[in-house]
């Protein structure tokens, strides 16, 4: 059991007493993995701020680690479904579902408290379903999920009937929009949810079934891991993280409308891609999702500081997932994957 | 013995015709719309059954799941002319990609009115819609009269390549191009998307210290632009488009200057209103486009009373 668990463990130790050529080939996988990611990003910020002035000031670094978060708490839920060679496409109707059911419960009742427990248990209670669906009736995860998505879209539409709802408390607003010592509450949320998730999944024995799921479930049952509720857990975080991010929307965007998550789906799971986790499991970290969003967000805010026509920014997020990808393959001495 | 039956058909429906119009009572309108995400075309659903309540019609609404699906338009259409409504009320969820569902409702002879967007071809008993140009234009020279003719724009576009956005967008570009004095620092696509106007706009705040207007393509993405602007502790004049009930209260509270009337309600009605006319013989307008308006501090009263609660004017009442 230990031993399966073992080699997911990125030795850290080694990583800092590492230098030159021969270190480098030293590094363990998931250590070279995260470290070239960071040189990616380091490079793709000294670009933007030779490009543009207005880049590299400590107002448009809050600014992108502000507009990170979201896709960050969305990303980092989905990085554990994705760490068990699953999928969960439902991540941006769930966000829609929430976002909505929140709204119209603080607008009805007045009760932020209220409004953030619907949301929450809202989004966790569709993760539970994904899981259900998953385990119990065998529902291949990208079918489920997306059987889900329609479902929850549908739900919504018909909920808000092109409605929007607008206009909440200023108390509540401050989770999206306030800032403590001149830093973005929701900053403050994504450095707290990535130093839980990569506790939990790297030094908990939870975390390390769940990856011990992604590289063979079966071994992983015959070592005991009880595989269905491992499962079942993932989604339900996944489920639990969009119900979160619904609630920054809201503050944030201080207004609903049924189509909101449309848009938010395939950004996470290009965030998770591109932070090197692999669609086919076990390989992939917290911290790498983490990276995968800032560089996601930085292609916006550089496109935007420099006035490019934003055409081109599908066709950069798309050639920065492939290229991600290629790059571990390249460096991997794995089995290719 | 049959011919006595025939001429008693005869005579009862002579009668029925003589008494009332002929046809008069519950033609069953199928009504196509994009989506139901939008405001707008919920709007026009309202306007189309208030209408149909008015002239004794039935609608039906058909509207993709998915939104502005051309796949699932495209099987609706295919399943609405085996059901053979009397009219069809037809917004294309793209003006070209519809053509052929438009021909073929053409070629089963259902008489259909094109409400909204206008389709590239086909043949409809009329178009009923508002000019998406005049809409940017008028907006647009609202925005930059309010800043005296001076300043520093940007604008947030709504998806590439869409129709609207592309003719609301050359509006605005007409409307900066009769004054000199207006500088525009950036013209970024927010997708008709709130999230993505709101990070647009904080990026671009981070390089232009000064920006004194925003032209949003949509209300959402205006209202995205004001929670920016807000979050930021910085003024700017805001306009959107599409005359929502979100962009008329932040018009009441002073965070929105002005919006851009769409006309959704009316779109319904008229278009309904059209197709049951022709059915009845009755005198239709071929092309009906309502003329851009301009809701501001000086007007919302007007558009305060919820989409639910209007009713639609008589033909007489709207066409004069």
């Amino acid at each position: 059991m230990s031993a399966i668990m073992n080699q997911f463990r990125p030795q850290t130790g080694a990583a800092a007493a590492a230098s030159g050529a021969g270190a480098w080939q030293a590094l363990p996988d998931p250590v070279r993995s995260v470290v070239l990611r960071l040189l990616a990003l380091a490079l793709l910020c000294l670009v933007l701020s030779v490009a543009s002035d207005a880049f590299l000031t400590s107002a448009n670094i809050l600014n992108v680690l502000r507009q990170a978060a979201l896709l960050f708490l969305l990303a980092s839920g989905l990085t554990l479904v994705i760490l068990t060679a699953g999928l969960d496409l439902s991540v941006g109707a769930n966000v829609a579902m929430s976002a909505c059911l929140a709204a119209t419960v603080m607008k009805a009742t007045g009760s932020i408290t209220l409004a953030v427990f619907v949301g929450l248990a809202c989004g966790l209670a569709i993760g539970v379903a994904n899981g259900i669906l998953i385990t119990l009736i065998r529902i291949p995860p990208f079918i489920a999920t997306y059987g889900m998505l329609w479902i929850l879209h549908g739900i919504t539409y018909w909920f808000m009937r092109g409605e929007t709802i607008h206009g909440f408390p200023a108390a509540f607003r401050a989770l999206g929009s306030g800032h403590w010592l001149g830093v973005p509450i929701p900053v403050y949320l994504m450095v707290v949810f990535l130093v839980v998730g990569a506790v939990f999944a790297q030094r908990t024995r939870w975390g390390q079934e769940i990856y011990a799921v992604g590289a063979n479930p079966e071994a992983a049952r015959l070592s005991g891991v009880p595989v269905k509720s491992r499962l079942v857990l993932v989604y339900a975080v996944s489920g639990a993280m969009a119900g979160l991010a619904s609630l920054i929307f809201l503050a944030r965007l201080n207004s609903a409308e049924g189509d909101i998550g449309e848009a938010m789906t395939l950004p996470a799971i290009a965030a998770v891609l591109i932070g090197g986790t692999s669609l086919f499991g076990v390989v992939g970290s917290v911290f790498g999702t983490l990276v995968g969003a800032l560089i996601l967000t930085l292609v916006l805010n550089g496109m935007n500081l420099l006035a490019i026509n934003a055409n081109w920014q599908p066709v950069v997020t798309g050639v920065i997932v492939v290229m991600a990808v290629y790059l571990d393959n390249l460096t991997r001495k794995g089995d290719g994957r | 013995m049959k011919m006595k039956t025939m001429a008693r058909v005869a005579l009862a429906a002579a009668a029925t015709c003589a008494a009332l119009p002929c046809f008069a009572n519950g033609e069953r309108i199928a009504v196509f719309t994009k989506n139901q995400t939008n405001p707008f075309f919920q709007a026009v659903r309202l306007g189309a059954e208030s209408a149909a309540k008015q002239m004794n019609a039935r609608v039906t609404h058909y509207v993709p799941t998915k939104p502005d699906s051309i796949p699932e338009q495209m099987s609706q259409v295919e399943d609405v002319i085996i059901k053979k409504p009397d009219a069809i009320v037809f917004t294309p969820v793209d003006y070209k990609a519809m053509v052929p569902a438009v021909a073929k409702i053409n070629g089963a002879k259902i008489p259909v009115v094109n409400v909204t967007d206008r389709s590239e071809s086909g043949n409809f008993v009329a178009f009923v819609g508002a000019s998406d140009y005049r809409l940017g234009l008028e907006t647009a020279r609202h925005l930059i009269k309010s800043l005296g003719g001076q300043g520093n724009l940007v604008a947030i576009e709504g998806v590439k390549g869409s129709l609207t956005s592309i003719d609301r967008m050359r509006g605005f570009n007409d409307a900066v191009k009769e004054a000199p004095g207006v500088k525009v620092l950036a013209s970024q696509p927010g997708n008709y998307q709130r999230l993505q106007a709101l990070q647009v706009m904080e990026n671009l705040m981070q390089s232009h210290p000064k920006i004194d207007g925003v032209f949003a393509a949509n209300d959402a993405m205006a209202g995205g632009v004001v929670e920016a602007l807000d979050a930021a502790n910085r003024k700017a004049n805001v306009v959107g488009i599409n005359g929502t009930k979100e962009a008329i209260d932040a018009i009441k509270a002073g965070k929105m200057l002005a919006t851009g009337d769409y006309n959704g309600f009316m779109q319904g009605c008229l278009s309904t209103m059209s197709a049951v006319r022709s059915l009845r013989k009755q005198p239709v307008q071929k092309d009906i486009v309502f003329p851009a308006t301009v809701i501001d501090k000086s007007n919302y009263q007007r558009w305060e009373t919820p989409v639910e609660s209007r009713t639609c004017p008589t033909w007489e009442e709207a066409v004069k």
